[in-house]
């Protein structure tokens, strides 16, 4: 039997730039496959041909041994091959059963709008998937991670034959995972192929039947992870092997920088007491809403609370904007770069002095261009942000870059401590890599660093003590040899 | 732990009261709530306002900006705007009232009007989509040009003596006594409905509200935005080409000073209906209803001998009422 989805030396170059360059992949039915590779080795551009996105220069697609030349996102779709985008594809101020049947919704006469029908398809579609969503409730109600769900089952929704995911889960919490995961099993076991994009290793090696990866423009092979490990799919992904993925822990001094003392505000958190040391990373783990940013924008002024204090270094602090915590030296990098944390039209340089202009205006407040100019270049250079240009466009850049510059940006405000939250979100291996070394490297110049992340391994990889919290509340502070995977969960759900 | 619980019933019971209405139903109701007291408060004063031919001059002194208002609601649902009406309005009664004159017979003479009103919404449309123009400026310059347009072919001067039997759409109505109930409003009427029903209920049109809440996503849904966007542009300029026809045959002349600043009264009108200038928002009733409290405003002051100049604002005021209220009610519900 042909596979349900073959590409066979697909070539592809954006004017002088080859991004794919004799790529093959396969996927059979009922199988899932994944798709590795750093940001920028042409995952997305091959899923965005297939998924009819783009035009191949060369090479060819076939479906069950068929050739298929889908024209765009509904062509293919219609012919059965589904892609679940990283972006999602929906419509917040629209209903979920009008989101996932927009163009397709059952009419009645003349094109008018069969609303029971449609609402019922919608609900047996979710009851068929075994999630409870309400099929009139608007999208922009529902939270990233149910949206996603909704996205899935959008896709399914076409009787796909072919459904690619890039990077479900990285706006999932661990039981959301758990759920989609759950879908991903039935959808094989209904035939369904399954490609699989992913920058989390772990949960690729939980759910796929084979692992392809690509590197720079190139496959540089397929394998199966009974017959594989981590760390050789890594080796392959960059070409190059890491002794370790995370950077060796630091000394943490005595000293306490930032002390929090029983922050509450009901409903979101309650009695949240802990301290951050001198050159500690402090990680936070916890599900998705268990109040871990909520608790970091109180810190950081951008969000209110009821009751409790907060102290950095010894100073009572009353902060009411994250324009005073800026100037006193907590800096919040925030979990969404795109929405909160980068002018994205903007240039590199604008960006990275953004949260410190205060030190470069002079007289009459007039900008200090050169010595904005020096700080930018200096900050490029320490981050390693590729290409170093700071002229150019934040949005030009890729997610990893778009990343450290974020990282950049907090750093020129001289922090005394940083609440990082979710620092590598969507980001590849290496720049993953260089980020956790920025931030090892600002604890060991004496910040306090407090890490925020869904991510278990890298929590317990990076920190030198774990806060874990639960509906809103510190269910556990880890240290030292207590840090583990299954301590942390353990903790995070009951 | 008492004060977090009540905190909490509060939030409960408020997401209930919000949640059980939607934005727009709260919008339009507050609305109309305001149009009704505003009423009264006039009648009170005035006992002539709420008579029948009264309503009746105030339908038709803002019929152009309700039948106008119509295309700019879906414009302005698509994430667009329209300010080239301001110009087609003028020049499609000039353009009518010159065919007219030329000997063409009434309906080839409107049916061409009604082609060049959709033209100019579809080169809009095109500059906004090739060149990657926000329609603020492509739709700006349209109606720049048009003003110029409609002096240059009019010589500056009106233009007037059509035929007898185009009175019908702007003059002629049914005689109720004491005044007459103009066919005009008829068609005013027959084309809300139209729209407002297909907006609400068919396929195609409601695409407009995706395009406006996420372009990106639409376009991920397979929808071709540019070709509807050509679409929605050839409809608000159609329908600003039927309100010019209207007014040439209502004043049995066409002048080229016509639609002095209607743009802005009808997106006024729009947005005081609950449009969001973001997209993705908006409907054929609230923007009736908005083109109503205007021409509400406009006849009371006319009525009570206060300066015209406060209507301005008054209209202002309450553009940005409306505007805060939308806001708030997002921000509750979020």
């Amino acid at each position: 039997m042909p596979p349900a989805l073959e590409a066979k030396s697909i070539n592809k170059s954006f004017g002088s730039h080859r991004v794919l360059h004799d790529v093959s992949f396969a996927v059979q039915a009922g199988e899932v496959h994944a798709l590795v590779g750093e940001n920028g080795a042409g995952k997305s551009t091959l899923m965005n041909i297939i998924g009819g996105i783009h035009t191949r220069d060369a090479g060819e697609l076939l479906l069950k041994g068929q050739a298929i030349d889908p024209a765009d996102v509904w062509q293919a779709r219609q012919l059965g091959i589904s892609v679940v985008f990283q972006e999602l594809s929906l419509t917040p101020n629209m209903t979920v059963a009008q989101n996932i049947f927009v163009r397709r919704e059952p009419t009645k006469a003349l094109g008018m709008i069969d609303w029971q029908r449609l609402n019922a398809d919608a609900q047996a579609l979710f009851e068929q998937i075994g999630v409870e969503i309400s099929p009139t409730e608007l999208v922009g109600n529902y939270s990233v991670g149910i949206q996603q769900i909704i996205e899935i089952a959008k896709a399914i929704s076409f009787d796909a034959e072919v459904i690619i995911m890039d990077e479900p889960t990285s706006a999932l919490s661990e039981s959301e995972v758990d759920r989609l995961f759950g879908i991903i099993a039935d959808l094989k076991a209904q035939g369904v192929a399954i490609v699989f994009i992913s920058h989390k290793l772990g949960e690729v090696f939980r759910i796929a039947d084979r692992i392809s990866v690509l590197r720079d423009g190139e496959m540089v092979g397929v394998t199966k992870p009974a017959d594989s490990s981590p760390d050789e799919i890594i080796r392959m992904m960059v070409g190059r092997s890491f002794d370790d993925l995370y950077p060796p822990k630091g000394v943490v001094g005595d000293e306490v920088i930032l002390e929090v003392r029983e922050l509450s505000h009901p409903p979101l958190f309650h009695d949240i007491s802990f301290s951050l040391r001198k050159g500690e990373i402090l990680g936070i783990a916890g599900l998705v809403g268990a109040g871990r940013t909520e608790v970091a924008r109180a810190i950081f002024g951008a969000d209110s609370y009821s009751s409790g204090s907060i102290a950095l270094a010894g100073e009572r602090l009353d902060i009411k904007s994250p324009r005073e915590a800026i100037e006193k030296g907590i800096v919040y990098l925030t979990e969404d770069r795109k929405v909160m944390g980068l002018f994205l039209s903007m240039t590199m340089r604008e960006n990275i002095v953004s949260a410190a202009l205060g030190r470069f205006v002079g007289a009459l407040g007039i900008l200090r261009h050169k010595e904005i100019a020096a700080e930018s270049g200096r900050a490029m250079q320490r981050n390693d942000i590729r290409p170093r240009d700071d002229l150019l466009s934040v949005n030009s850049l890729s997610g990893g870059n778009q990343q450290k510059s974020l990282l950049a940006k907090c750093l020129s405000a001289n922090p005394k401590a940083l609440l990082a939250d979710e620092p590598t979100r969507g980001v590849d291996v290496g720049a993953k890599v260089k980020i956790h070394q920025a931030l090892r490297d600002l604890a060991n110049h004496g910040v306090g660093v407090i890490v925020i992340s869904s991510e278990l391994p890298e929590v317990l990889g990076l920190s030198d003590r774990v806060i874990v919290f639960r509906e809103g509340r510190i269910s556990a502070i880890l240290a030292g040899d207590n840090i583990s995977q299954a301590e942390v969960m353990r903790h995070a759900v009951q | 732990m008492q004060d977090a619980q009540a905190l909490r019933a509060k939030q409960a019971a408020d997401a209930g009261l919000l949640r059980r209405f939607s934005l727009e139903t709260l919008q339009v109701g507050g609305l109309a709530l305001a149009i009704v007291v505003f009423a009264i408060i006039v009648q009170l004063n005035f006992p002539v306002f709420l008579s029948l031919p009264n309503i009746n001059v105030m339908f038709v002194n803002f019929l152009p900006e309700a039948i106008i208002a119509l295309g700019m609601t879906i414009v302005i649902i698509t994430a667009g705007i329209d300010l080239s009406v301001a110009g087609i309005y003028p020049f499609s009664a000039i353009v009518v009232g010159l065919l007219m004159l030329a000997g063409l017979p009434i309906p080839v003479a409107i049916l061409l009007t009604l082609a060049a009103g959709a033209v100019v919404g579809a080169v809009n449309a095109f500059i906004s989509n090739k060149f990657r123009v926000h329609p603020f400026i492509a739709t700006l310059a349209i109606l720049l040009i048009l003003r110029g347009v409609n002096i240059i072919i009019t010589g500056g001067s009106p233009v007037s003596g059509f035929p007898e039997g185009f009175a019908i759409f702007g003059q002629a109505g049914i005689d109720m006594g004491g005044f007459t109930l103009r066919y005009s409003v008829f068609i005013w009427l027959g084309l809300a409905l139209l729209t407002g029903y297909l907006l609400r209920h068919h396929r195609f049109w409601r695409l407009s509200y995706f395009i406006g809440g996420n372009r990106r996503s639409a376009r991920m849904s397979g929808i071709n935005v540019e070709r509807y966007l050509v679409f929605v542009y050839m409809l608000s300029g159609t329908l600003a080409a039927v309100a010019g026809i209207i007014v040439a045959s209502q004043f049995n002349a066409a002048n080229n000073s016509y639609g002095q600043n209607l743009e802005l009264r009808v997106i006024t009108a729009v947005v005081i209906g609950g449009a969001d200038l973001n997209g993705g928002a908006g409907s054929i009733l609230g923007s009736m209803l908005g083109v109503l409290f205007i021409a509400m405003i406009y006849n009371a002051f006319a009525m009570s001998g206060i300066s015209t100049y406060w209507q301005d604002v008054v209209v202002g005021a309450m553009l940005l009422a409306s505007i805060l209220l939308g806001e708030a009610l997002k921000r509750r519900r979020a």
